[in-house]
């Protein structure tokens, strides 16, 4: 029974570290690869142009929601202890360092992780990924490269986007629920974040990107069969590049707090 | 010159090449025959490599193929034409760039030179106006013909064809093996043919290899196969269902169990 139970998390471990193995790989040749060829602009650009404003709309959407849900639950209690003037410099911090980053990273790995899947999958189904190869094209350079870049310098992007706009939600709560004057919330926005924290934020956005398109490109990659299969490794590297978002933003925050902290 | 020895390729529990050796000799067109399912087209992904073999050797002029890094592998590969069994066109593209791919990728040549470069290869596999239409959008047939002239365009020096015909009209069929002729005619293209169609086989072929059992059973001149003793081959070029074939019980699904 326990013997069972321990060798079964010793499978679980090894897959893990199995599957962090093969990511690692996939990461060191898009690396390498786009330190070695100058990448096509074009795909570069239509990438990130899928990336940018495909999700633009939603990322503000959330970010705007998320800004004005936390300004009216800080109300309920900051009222009572007549302290609303601090709501501004929660919604600040929390937004921007921790809420903007990790719910940017998750909707696009939704989103354009779970696309990027799919199309490769579906290439690697239809016979276009050997197409490439025996055209003596590498798809990682065709393929993952202009994904992965448009993916790393998109996403801080949109983040910051949400960013701005959850704050401006806080700030349309505050103003119009609470009557904190426009002047005094920016004020206390002002004051509360400092450099660091939209750094910290943004630095882990590009650690969210590689992940995310890794993540998608790997599985795709993968995919095995048919049109089952291509279902299959899209909804895995949504789950996948989830599960890792998290634990990463765990990770970067213990760390950062023990550098800054200590 | 190709000098495929001993290969052996196993896909998870199924043998499907089993030391196969087969030449192909400088500007011959070879044509492969063999049961569907018997791994003739895994044998044509594992000559541009796109396939590993599990053992044996490939060699092209001397060179051992199987063991090159994927980079000098790609140094032969752009002389290695590859027309898919089932097209394979990048659905993203239109006819005109998947045709155009190769000279997107790999030269520097302007704009219109590649148009005309592509218009070219299109009307050697008489298609017209299809330049601006999707894969998606294309017949089985045409999907082909842009499947070959997307090879043709890269102007290689072997190409192979995994059944270039089936699927295509008569008169359109015929004028695919004409065009494979003429192609080894004019240019010593080296060719490697796998069909199904065994009139096309004896029109285009300089020589013809049966694959069975994930070997080469029969190689030999047009002549020497139409005139066969092999009762394998001789059931299969007349196309009897009756025969030692049918009888062979693990041959059901056209490999090595
Ligand atoms: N990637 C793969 N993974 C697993 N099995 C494969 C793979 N590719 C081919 N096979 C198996 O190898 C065998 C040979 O396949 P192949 O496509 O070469 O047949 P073929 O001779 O070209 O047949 P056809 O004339 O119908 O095209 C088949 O039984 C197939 O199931
Ligand atoms: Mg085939």
């Amino acid at each position: 029974m326990v013997k069972v139970f321990i060798r079964k998390i010793y499978a679980q471990v090894y897959g893990f570290l199995y599957y962090a193995g093969e990511l690692s790989i996939l990461f060191g040749q898009t690396v390498r690869c786009l330190l070695s060829t100058p990448l096509h602009p074009y795909r570069f650009l239509w990438q990130a142009r899928r990336v940018g404003l495909g999700s633009v709309f939603i990322a503000s959407l959330v970010g705007l929601s998320v800004g004005m849900i936390i300004a009216l639950q800080m109300a309920y209690m900051m009222v009572k202890l007549s302290a609303e003037i601090y709501i501004p410099n929660v919604i600040a911090v929390s937004i921007a360092r921790e809420l903007g980053p990790v719910l940017t990273a998750l909707i696009v790995a939704g989103r354009i992780g779970a696309g990027i899947t799919a199309e490769i999958g579906t290439m690697v189904v239809t016979e276009q990924i050997d197409a490439l190869r025996a055209f003596a094209v590498d798809p990682i350079r065709y393929l993952v490269a202009p994904r992965f870049l448009a993916l790393v310098i998109m996403l801080p992007v949109l983040t910051l986007f949400a960013v701005i706009v959850g704050i401006f939600g806080g700030f349309l709560i505050c103003f119009f629920k609470l009557s904190i004057s426009a002047y005094m919330y920016w004020e206390m926005v002002k004051e509360s974040l400092v450099i660091k924290d939209i750094v910290t934020g943004l630095t882990k956005t590009v650690f969210f990107g590689m992940i995310i398109a890794i993540v998608g490109c790997y599985e795709g990659l993968h995919v095995k069969g048919g049109a089952d299969g291509v279902g299959a490794s899209t909804t895995l590297a949504v789950v996948r590049s989830f599960i890792l978002i998290i634990l990463f933003d765990c990770l970067f925050t213990f760390v950062f707090y023990f550098l800054f902290n200590a | 010159m190709f000098e495929i020895t001993n290969l052996y390729k196993t896909f998870d529990n199924l043998r499907v090449l089993n030391g196969l050796t087969l030449n192909i000799r400088d500007g011959e067109t070879k044509v492969i025959i063999g049961r569907s399912g018997v791994g003739k087209s895994v044998l044509l992904k594992h000559i541009v490599g796109v396939i590993k073999p599990d053992s044996g050797s490939i060699k092209l002029d001397g060179v051992e193929l199987t063991e090159l890094s994927n980079k000098d592998y790609d140094q032969v590969r752009k002389n290695i034409g590859l027309v898919f069994q089932g097209g394979a066109l990048f659905d993203s593209l239109n006819v005109a760039e998947n045709v155009g791919f190769f000279l997107d990728e790999f030269t520097k040549l302007s704009g219109s030179q590649k148009q005309e470069r592509v218009a070219h290869c299109l009307s050697l596999v008489k298609l017209k106006n299809a330049e601006e239409m999707m894969p998606a959008q294309l017949s089985g047939g045409m999907r082909k013909r842009v499947s070959l002239a997307r090879a043709l365009c890269m102007e290689p020096k072997i190409i192979l064809y995994d059944e270039p015909t089936t699927g295509l009209d008569p008169v359109t069929a015929d004028a695919i093996n004409n065009l494979i002729i003429e192609l080894r005619d004019r240019l010593k293209v080296t060719s490697v043919v796998v069909t199904h169609d065994m009139t096309a086989a004896y029109k285009v072929a300089d020589s013809i290899a049966m694959i069975y059992h994930g070997q080469v059973i029969a190689d030999g001149t047009p002549e020497d196969i139409r005139h066969s003793r092999h009762p394998v081959v001789k059931q299969f070029i007349n196309g009897e269902a009756t025969g030692p074939i049918a009888d062979d019980e693990s041959m059901k699904f056209g490999h090595v169990k």
